[in-house]
């Protein structure tokens, strides 16, 4: 599954402009704690998460994370929005709860 | 190459630029060719460390060695101190304001963190301030 993949799923809305969504997704890593996310993910692991600061963006850029994914329909701050394309990180928004864009992001990654 | 040393002041509540250091520290490492898991061992290191001081303290510095056998990470505050350092380093347990909990932080994962990742760990505290003494070895 890539990047591009989550963009052309109707469940998931691209908020940023980026370059690439070439990157094909490593795991999904759902979490609201950053110590978790930072001594956790891997290179190229789609965080899935309701945590709507800067410092995911962050924590994003220092562990090469390929995409953020929000859920319950926030409206993420345009503070991120503005790094994360300056980074180059994809952002995703979803109405669905992070429980069930897991499933959805497993059933698009024939899991 | 020459070492590089570099020291880093770090700000109370400064959570908009927390990361910064760990970001730097990074692209060090990764100009200087280490291998993908030893930088990620030094940026959590780092990243952790450097989020302690911007939550929990009234500021500090940090101070970033990186040679070509070994890496020293210094981050020192102005206080107020570790009560119960025994607590501290238990993963789960927190002293974390709410504010620094909306934020994100506060997992009480930090210093368990640290010590996972570090190879020499060293803590000393008091109410005048906090030294936590990283060592990483390129070479296991």
């Amino acid at each position: 599954m890539t990047t591009n993949d989550i963009a052309n799923h109707e469940t998931f809305t691209l908020i940023n402009s980026v370059h690439d969504l070439t990157k094909t997704v490593n795991k999904l890593f759902a979490s609201d704690l950053l110590s978790n996310v930072m001594g956790q993910t891997e290179e190229n692991d789609c965080l899935i998460t309701m945590l709507n600061n800067i410092n995911v963006i962050g924590v994003a850029s220092l562990n090469d994370l390929s995409c953020i994914v929000f859920t319950q329909g926030i409206t993420v701050k345009k503070e991120l929005i503005d790094k994360a394309n300056e980074l180059n990180i994809p952002l995703f928004t979803t109405t669905f709860s992070t429980v069930d864009a897991i499933i959805a992001l497993a059933k698009l990654d024939g899991k | 190459m020459s070492d590089y040393l570099e020291e880093y002041p770090i700000e109370r509540n400064d959570i908009g630029n927390a990361g910064t250091i760990a970001s730097l520290t990074k692209r060090e490492l990764k100009k200087r060719g280490f291998s993908p898991q030893f930088i990620k061992r030094v940026t959590i290191g780092v990243y952790e460390a450097e989020i302690n001081v911007v939550i929990h303290s009234y500021g500090g510095n940090a101070r970033i060695h990186i040679g070509d056998d070994l890496c020293e990470i210094t981050f020192c505050d102005r206080g107020p101190g570790i009560p119960n350092i025994e607590n501290a380093m238990q993963a789960g347990f927190s002293t974390a304001s709410p504010y620094a909990i909306e934020n994100g932080f506060g997992a009480g994962m930090g210093l368990p963190n640290i010590k996972a990742v570090s190879d020499e760990m060293t803590l000393e505290s008091n109410e005048e301030g906090t030294q936590l003494f990283m060592k990483f070895y390129t070479q296991q």
